[in-house]
């Protein structure tokens, strides 16, 4: 209060326009009306030109006409379509469980005090930081059949004998991609949860360590249910990118072996870009979305069930 | 506070920190190994005798070198600076004003407005790539930065809000109350008062908008056409593979040194990065 | 909306011109004319440096055309030209493969102009050309090229397990590639989704048993006996006989393989070939002898029902969103005349086959044996949609990899009858749409 009044509050405007906008809905109007615009133009009217592109047969340089559901019905009925459909759901699944208990585990670590700490907990970053095709690529180098590090590694320690095949063996490809998931998204969960840790008033611990409670047990009933809002919402970010996932496979495997390794987003590009189908590739993106609500949804409905507990 | 033994502590503590480091930067340094690697170690294969991945005898800046003068990577570089900076500007901009309307001001729609932002974010970029294609046409921004600067606020501009939102709900009503008792407009407490105390919130906004930025792949790969327009991501994954040849060596240099700007951006704000993430989370 | 579409239209043109001199490009002179042309990057370097060093400086003063070479990987010309036609504006002359210019003819410009021309000039396009660029209505892209595929195998390992002369029959190849394999050598074959070594493998080995995709009538007819003989047969094959990595590969994993000497054969263009002529140093075998004398070629060997090829053919289309129609075509002419086009195609030395008759009495043919069996490729591929037309539902199936999945899926696991049952499904699907 004792700050010197910034200048422009010195004459204090009151011409028509500061006046209109001191109500406070007209103020909001015209704070959102820029990102409602951009949001508009482009995510609300693509959306629906989405939809209607699935519903039709334009081809890439033909606009089609209107064929109700036959997309639709087309892309249930392929099997690649299928496998991209189970890929996706399997690879979201897989991948949240380790980056939540892996994220949980570096956090845990990560909350004690030691030398180098803000060092380590910047470095630890990096896999989030870089961009994901890129840090994709380098990947790519280490799992090539032909001159994968990890190969040579197994076979010095004599753990294997043949070329494992981390790209062109369909199980291990589908394996492989999740690794680098997790990989990248580790970091994001372990500082997110760290700040959720250091929140944790340490006094509760304290008092859970007098009343005879171990470590398994003061982790299990004081730090999980304190942390669990904070989880909620980090699981949710990374369930909403993984589903929609598309540089990752695109530069690790393409899809491949044999469409082994196919998510939705993939899919939709090969049909829809790579051969010019485009109203099958629209129809396939679609059919991620009401997946997608639904895992949101349920996500929305258990925090605000552990909310308000 | 570990008690107990030594070995304890190097069983539970030192020994899965050293594991969690190792497996999380490992491949930045196989990056910069393979960056400077001959090609005639590089392409030996994993069981021939002389392979040795964790070093190199012979560093060379040959792919380094090739890299920035025998492709467009500069002008990519340019181009995703450019890009991602205007883009990050006008998300900014948005989200810092949208935040603020929706975590301060009443009004009827304040409600239905934050979820309505909130489920944009739901639509991914790989469901919209296809109609937004047309769009871009029919604007004829197609193959030009602007097809990317005007649709990345798109998943940008929701993330800034909720961050923004966040810190204003932080900062005491009392602020603005005690300004506007000062003959300050309401508009004038929010410029003056409010967004300078927020502006940890809005760096941390803007580093955030700034990386995702460069993440950014799908539209760069659909949007844009000729290589002097592409973005570093897609820059190196399309031009970097030549004829029969995958240019390892080009290739994890254009990775390692498109990764920079990032690092270093991150590195200069680390603090408010890790802040505005955990400040997301929880609120 | 229309306010908002005209103002941000001037912001952009406004904004996007401080953003063009920002990175450097110089606007383009009013008078020059600019042609973008587009292909993949050829696995003979040598021709693309000819092209960009030599032949376009030519070009530019014989025409007062600047032409802007953009080069990228093959596989990425098909999301390429979708994007640009998407987005109404790319390169001016796309390279296409095969018959996807069935694909994208509505967004062609007729060429039928500069096509008849060099077609009539030249000794007459071979029918495979004609087919994949030739709708019935309109010429939809001039023919540039047949890639010729072959096996290239290693002719020490084969004469060691007591072949002088390359199996001439699967089975004998099967048996061959047992051997090799028992020895560390296998055969090398891509089964995944990429232009050049998958199909050029797979059309073939389908049709040298018999099978097809549509009948003479246009029925469909890949769900037959003699197609479920060649999937049985490629799943013993490609587990006693191959390296079971080619799942993942692309076009270029067989060339690295092959030239460090992890597998004994495989089936491609002419570049491993070539590449060890071009640095006879760094390619050596095991014995430290040069590679390049140790290299043969062979067509795919015959199956019950004959001797098929396939044969990556390409050509270029005229886009009609380009604003230098005129140009390209005046370009295309310009490289297809004899004696500018012959330059390009002795750089290719053998690689390339060019699509019209009048090349095969090229004395480059007779300058070295190992290339010979690349001579008469063109003549002899066949196109898919074998036997039907080849048309924009063969070009469907071709582009999403069918008849190659057929064989992957059955040397993953899936039963034969599987396998077959579904890609005469995709078929079925693809070819009754309208």
């Amino acid at each position: 209060m004792e700050a010197a009044k910034p200048a422009a509050l010195q004459f204090v405007s009151r011409g028509p326009i500061s006046r209109a906008l001191e109500r406070e809905g007209t103020l909001a109007f015209w704070l959102l009306a820029p990102t409602l615009l951009i949001l508009t133009v482009f995510i609300a009217y693509p959306f629906v030109l989405g939809v209607w592109l699935s519903l039709s047969n334009s081809t890439v340089g033909e606009p089609g006409h209107f064929i109700g559901l036959a997309n639709f019905h087309k892309i249930f009925a392929d099997s690649i379509f299928r496998t991209a459909a189970i890929n996706t759901f399997v690879y979201t699944g897989i991948t949240t469980v380790f980056k939540l208990a892996l994220g949980l585990w570096l956090a845990l670590l990560l909350n004690r005090h030691f030398r180098g700490k803000a060092w380590i907990r910047a470095f630890i970053l990096l896999p989030f930081i870089i961009p994901t095709v890129l840090s994709t690529l380098a990947w790519k180098w280490m799992f090539d059949p032909t001159f994968s590090v990890f190969n040579w590694l197994f076979w010095k320690m004599h753990i294997i004998n043949s070329r494992i095949n981390w790209l062109g063996d369909p199980e291990l490809a589908m394996g492989s991609i999740m690794i680098v998931n997790v990989w990248r998204g580790v970091p994001f969960y372990a500082i997110s949860l760290l700040a959720g840790l250091q929140t944790i008033n340490p006094d509760l611990h304290e008092a859970a360590a007098i009343d005879g409670a171990n470590r398994w047990q003061r982790f299990r009933h004081v730090t999980w249910p304190l942390l669990l809002p904070v989880t909620m919402v980090v699981v949710l970010f990374s369930v909403i990118q993984t589903f929609a996932d598309f540089q990752l496979v695109y530069v690790l495997t393409g899809g491949g072996p044999a469409n082994a390794t196919h998510l939705f987003a993939t899919y939709a590009y090969q049909i829809g870009i790579g051969t010019g189908l485009l109203s099958e590739g629209a129809a396939i993106s679609l059919a991620m979305f009401p997946a997608l609500l639904l895992v949101v949804v349920f996500q929305l409905w258990y925090i605000r069930k552990v909310e308000n507990r | 506070m570990i008690e107990g033994a030594r070995w304890r502590k190097w069983v539970w503590f030192y020994l899965p920190l050293g594991a969690f480091i190792l497996a999380l930067l490992f491949p930045f340094y196989w990056m910069i190994v393979t960056t400077v690697r001959p090609d005639g170690e590089l392409y030996r294969p994993w069981n021939h005798p002389l392979y040795s991945p964790f070093w190199t005898s012979n560093p060379t800046l040959d792919h380094v070198k090739s890299l920035l003068q025998e492709t467009l990577f500069n002008t990519w570089m340019l181009n995703t600076m450019f890009i991602a900076f205007v883009a990050t500007v006008i998300s900014l901009v948005c989200g810092v004003i949208a935040g603020y309307a929706l975590a301060r001001l009443t009004f009827r729609w304040a409600g239905i407005l934050g979820t309505a932002i909130f489920v944009t974010y739901l639509v991914p970029q790989t469901l919209l790539f296809i109609p937004l294609a047309e769009i871009i046409r029919d604007y004829r921004i197609g193959d030009t930065p602007w097809a990317l600067i005007l649709t990345y606020p798109t998943f940008l501009i929701p993330f800034c809000t909720w961050l923004m939102m966040g810190y204003f709900k932080a900062i005491p009503r009392e602020l603005e109350e005690c300004a506007r008792i000062d003959g300050a407009a309401r508009w004038q407490a929010m410029l003056y008062i409010i967004f300078p105390i927020a502006v940890p919130g809005i760096l941390s906004a803007g580093i955030f908008a700034f990386t995702l930025s460069w993440n950014e792949f799908i539209y760069a790969l659909v949007f844009l056409s000729s290589p002097e327009q592409k973005t570093v991501p897609v820059g190196v994954t399309s031009e970097l593979i030549r004829g029969d040849v995958f240019f390892w060596g080009s290739l994890m240099a254009g990775a390692l040194i498109g990764s920079i700007p990032v690092a270093v951006v991150y590195s200069f704000f680390v603090e408010h990065y890790v802040a505005g993430m955990t400040g997301s989370v929880k609120g | 909306m229309a306010r908002f579409t005209r103002r941000k239209f001037l912001q952009a043109s406004g904004a996007g011109l401080a953003g063009i001199l920002a990175s450097h490009q110089a606007p383009v002179l009013a008078q020059q004319r600019t042609v973008h042309w587009i292909k993949w990057n050829d696995f003979v370097p040598a021709s693309d440096e000819l092209l960009r060093k030599t032949m376009l400086p030519e070009a530019m003063k014989a025409l007062g055309i600047k032409i802007n070479l953009e080069t990228v990987n093959g596989n990425d010309l098909q999301p390429r030209v979708t994007s640009a036609i998407q987005s109404g504006s790319g390169p001016d002359v796309f390279m296409l493969f095969n018959n996807h210019p069935h694909i994208y003819g509505a967004s062609s410009v007729d060429v039928s102009d500069v096509a008849d021309a060099i077609g009539k000039a030249q000794g007459g396009y071979y029918n495979v050309a004609k087919a994949n660029t030739m709708d019935g209505k309109k010429v939809l892209s001039v023919p540039w090229a047949v890639i010729g595929a072959e096996i290239a195998y290693r002719k020490s390992w084969f004469d060691e397990i007591g072949l002088s002369k390359f199996p001439e029959t699967w089975e004998q190849y099967h048996d061959a590639g047992k051997k090799l394999k028992a020895k560390g050598r296998p055969i090398g074959q891509t089964l995944g989704h990429t232009f050049g070594d998958a199909p050029t493998f797979s059309y073939p080995l389908l049709w040298s048993f018999g099978g097809k995709e549509v009948d003479e009538q246009g029925k469909v007819a890949l769900d037959s006996k003699e197609t479920l003989e060649s999937v049985k047969f490629m799943q013993a094959f490609w587990k006693d006989a191959h390296d079971e990595g080619g799942l993942a590969w692309d076009d270029t994993n067989n060339n690295r393989a092959f030239l460090s000497g992890t597998i004994s054969a495989t089936l491609n263009g002419a570049s491993i070939y070539i590449e060890t002529l071009r640095k006879p140093d760094q390619y050596k075998t095991e014995k430290n002898t040069p590679m390049k004398d140790d290299i043969r070629h062979s067509p795919l060997p015959r199956g019950p029902k004959g001797q098929f090829g396939f044969h990556l053919f390409q050509s270029h289309m005229v886009m009609r969103y380009s604003k230098n129609q005129e140009a390209a075509k005046e370009f295309l002419k310009w490289i297809h005349d004899p004696k500018n086009y012959e330059r390009w195609f002795v750089s290719q030395k053998g690689y390339s086959t060019p699509p019209a008759a009048m090349w095969e009495k090229h004395k480059m043919w007779d300058e070295d044996p190992v290339m010979a069996p690349f001579k008469i490729a063109a003549r002899l591929g066949l196109s898919p949609g074998y036997a039907g037309p080849p048309n924009r539902k063969a070009a469907e199936v071709l582009t999403k990899y069918i008849i190659t999945d057929m064989y992957a899926k059955a040397v993953q696991g899936m039963s034969p009858q599987e396998a077959v049952k579904w890609a005469a499904g995709e078929v079925r699907q693809i070819y009754s749409a309208t």
